[in-house]
């Protein structure tokens, strides 16, 4: 998939300066509503030409043009200025990145704490064959670091070196060699967004109104402005749920994971693309979920934590998987962590626990070996997380009244900021107890032994080819099975 | 201290209170002051062991901090975990002399608190605490 195989940039000591072509791919989200604006309002005239309001819609036309004008003066005037004034390069182990004209700042990541590294595409800069590399450091949004814009195939060197040299491998190594795992194809990822998508939420946000209605005309006859409000409402959730769908189909199109040596790569998109590479030890957590509507399916979606990721994209940047056959996506999940999920045995709650969670407890579940804990839950949706001990933070466990007087407790593991919450959910008090000392040893030992970097780690096989061609009948295909 | 913001804040509402209901009945204000000075008590009581509830140990690898009467919470944060540690104080405790120490580690619910420390305790703590993450120190 890299197009261009790039000499490995020369970074040491040199500085590196930003493509010139970086304000048009700065002002390019301006462009683009300008020109929507002057398709629209040219079909707009052309359709009332004999209105009397001629005049009056030509001055707004006018106003509009101005500020839509000097926005693009402002972006590309921002585009040349970071275009003019940023410097970036390598120095005794840390990125550098030095921008601003008035306000100087100086930016450094060491490479031992990179988190992930993304090449991001937006419309524009994919036209201009520019590129955005995001080093992603754990922390606030703040903390990761953007260089925006450069050559793509500059970027994928660039992204191939900083892996290398974070991994320790050193210095000029090449773009580390990827096989690709699996292809989401375009159908199944539309049918995953939506069956996704049903849920008691979405149900109600869409129906509620509409019952309301319903009920409000037939109690008391007909009511315009019940009836008004009611369809506004339902017109709002239906745009809200469009947009969502809109957003999940655009930046998950196309979604491909591969592995190679310096990680996990996920590339995604349609419009924006964007390729993320996440080392194997820098996913913090996992969840493997089956929404109630994948599982006549058989189908499941993956979604990881990973420190730095948080901000507006989160909800995408995180997805490991949008959907797959759940065989596929335990064997990916089972990659990970370097062990097999599925052969954690994982116990109930005490039977007790049904006065505190009356249906639900039977689906609770916690286990745990040498290596990773699981917990699993949900009755209609189920899901299963899993964390390595070494990857834990911080162990907590907390009792209400109602669980206290059942004798019953929770232990939650901290993970990292994301999609993935770690509970063990209404155990009885004194297992709890135990839970929660038990991992706080393992994580302190997992972290003792983490201080000398293990080697990948070999996962289960990959489930055979069936579990694959039988999605491939279903619309989804695996670009070919894994040695 | 929380006994003190429930006693200024509480005597004068139940006061309001009566008085608006003296206008009306005097039973009824009876009845309000009854109450009031009940709701009190049990804030009072449910205070005192609250304030008894909170504890912290330090382990060898790892801070336990421990809190709640109703809702219990038993916190383990190893010490290679904390990405830093706060000394705070907010008005009402600046008031009394007290302050917080507060642990945070790469998880945003990591939840541990010492509150209601001695400022020199508190420093003493969080350079121990700090000396100890320093030592033990383990990457993400």
């Amino acid at each position: 998939m890299s197009s261009v195989a790039e000499q490995p940039p020369d970074l040491e000591g040199v500085t590196h300066r930003l493509h010139p072509l970086t304000p048009v791919a700065y002002a390019g989200r301006v462009i683009g509503l300008v020109l929507a604006f002057v398709i629209l309002g040219h079909l707009d005239t052309s359709n009332s030409s004999g209105q009397a309001s001629g005049t009056s819609a030509g001055q707004a036309t006018l106003v509009t043009v101005s500020i839509l004008g000097a926005l693009t003066v402002i972006t590309l005037l921002r585009g040349t200025v970071a275009l003019m004034t940023t410097q970036y390069g390598l120095e005794a182990g840390e990125f550098r990145i030095d921008s601003g004209l008035l306000q100087r700042q100086s930016k450094r990541v060491r490479l031992d704490r990179l988190q992930s590294v993304d090449v991001i595409q937006p419309l524009t800069a994919r036209v201009l064959g520019l590129a955005e590399l995001r080093l992603s450091t754990a922390g606030t949004e703040r903390a990761s670091l953007r260089v925006r814009y450069i050559a793509y195939g500059h970027a994928q060197a660039l992204r191939a070196e900083l892996l290398g040299r974070s991994a320790g491998i050193g210095p000029g190594v090449a773009e580390a060699p990827e096989h690709p795992l699996i292809t989401i194809q375009p159908g199944s990822l539309l049918a995953a967004v939506l069956l996704e998508l049903v849920s008691w939420r979405v149900l109600l946000l869409l129906a509620g109104p509409a019952l309301a209605v319903a009920a409000a005309n037939a109690s008391s006859g007909p009511h315009p402005a019940a009836t008004g409000v009611g369809i506004g409402l339902f017109v709002y959730g239906l745009f809200i749920v469009a947009h969502f769908i809109w957003r999940r189909v655009t930046t998950l199109w196309d979604f491909t994971v591969a592995e190679s040596p310096d990680g996990l790569r996920i590339r995604r998109g349609l419009l924006a693309t964007s390729a993320q590479t996440v080392p194997f030890d820098r996913i913090q957590a996992l969840y493997l979920h089956q929404p109630m509507l994948f599982r006549p399916f058989g189908w499941a979606l993956v979604r990881m934590n990973v420190a730095g990721y948080v901000g507006r994209e989160v909800s995408e940047q995180t997805v490991l998987l949008p959907v797959a056959p759940r065989a596929f996506a335990e064997w990916l999940v089972s990659r990970v962590v370097g062990v097999d999920v599925a052969q954690v045995a994982v116990t109930r709650p005490p039977r007790r626990a049904r006065f505190r969670a009356p249906l639900w407890w039977r689906a609770e579940g916690t286990g745990s070996d040498e290596g990773i804990f699981v917990t699993r839950h949900g009755v209609f949706s189920r899901s299963i997380e899993a964390v390595p001990h070494q990857r834990t933070q911080s162990v907590h466990m907390t009792a209400g009244p109602w669980s206290r007087a059942l004798g019953l407790a929770s232990v939650h593991l901290d993970s990292t900021r994301g999609p993935v919450k770690i509970r063990a959910r209404f155990r009885d008090a004194h297992e709890a107890r135990r839970i929660l000392d038990l991992q706080a040893e393992r994580a302190r030992q997992a972290r003792r032994r983490a201080s000398a970097p293990a080697p990948l780690p070999n996962g289960a096989p990959l489930p055979d080819g069936t579990a694959l061609s039988t999605v491939a009948d279903g619309g989804a295909g695996g670009t070919g099975p894994t040695p | 201290m929380r006994r003190a913001v429930l006693l200024v804040l509480g005597i004068p509402f139940v006061g309001a209170a009566a008085a608006l209901l003296y206008n009306w009945s005097a039973v009824a204000c009876d009845v309000a002051i009854g109450v009031g000075f009940l709701a009190l008590l049990s804030g009072w009581v449910i205070i005192g062991r609250n304030w008894h509830s909170w504890g912290y140990a330090e382990r060898a690898d790892d801070l336990l901090v421990t809190h709640g009467a109703m809702f219990k919470k038993l916190v383990v944060v190893p010490y290679g975990r904390m990405q830093l540690v706060d000394v705070e104080a907010g008005p009402v405790e600046r008031l009394f002399g007290v302050v917080k120490v507060k642990l945070h580690t790469a998880a945003a619910t990591t939840d541990a608190r010492v509150l209601g420390l001695v400022p020199e305790d508190a420093v003493a703590l969080r350079d121990r605490l700090r000396a100890l993450g320093e030592a033990r120190a383990a990457g993400l």
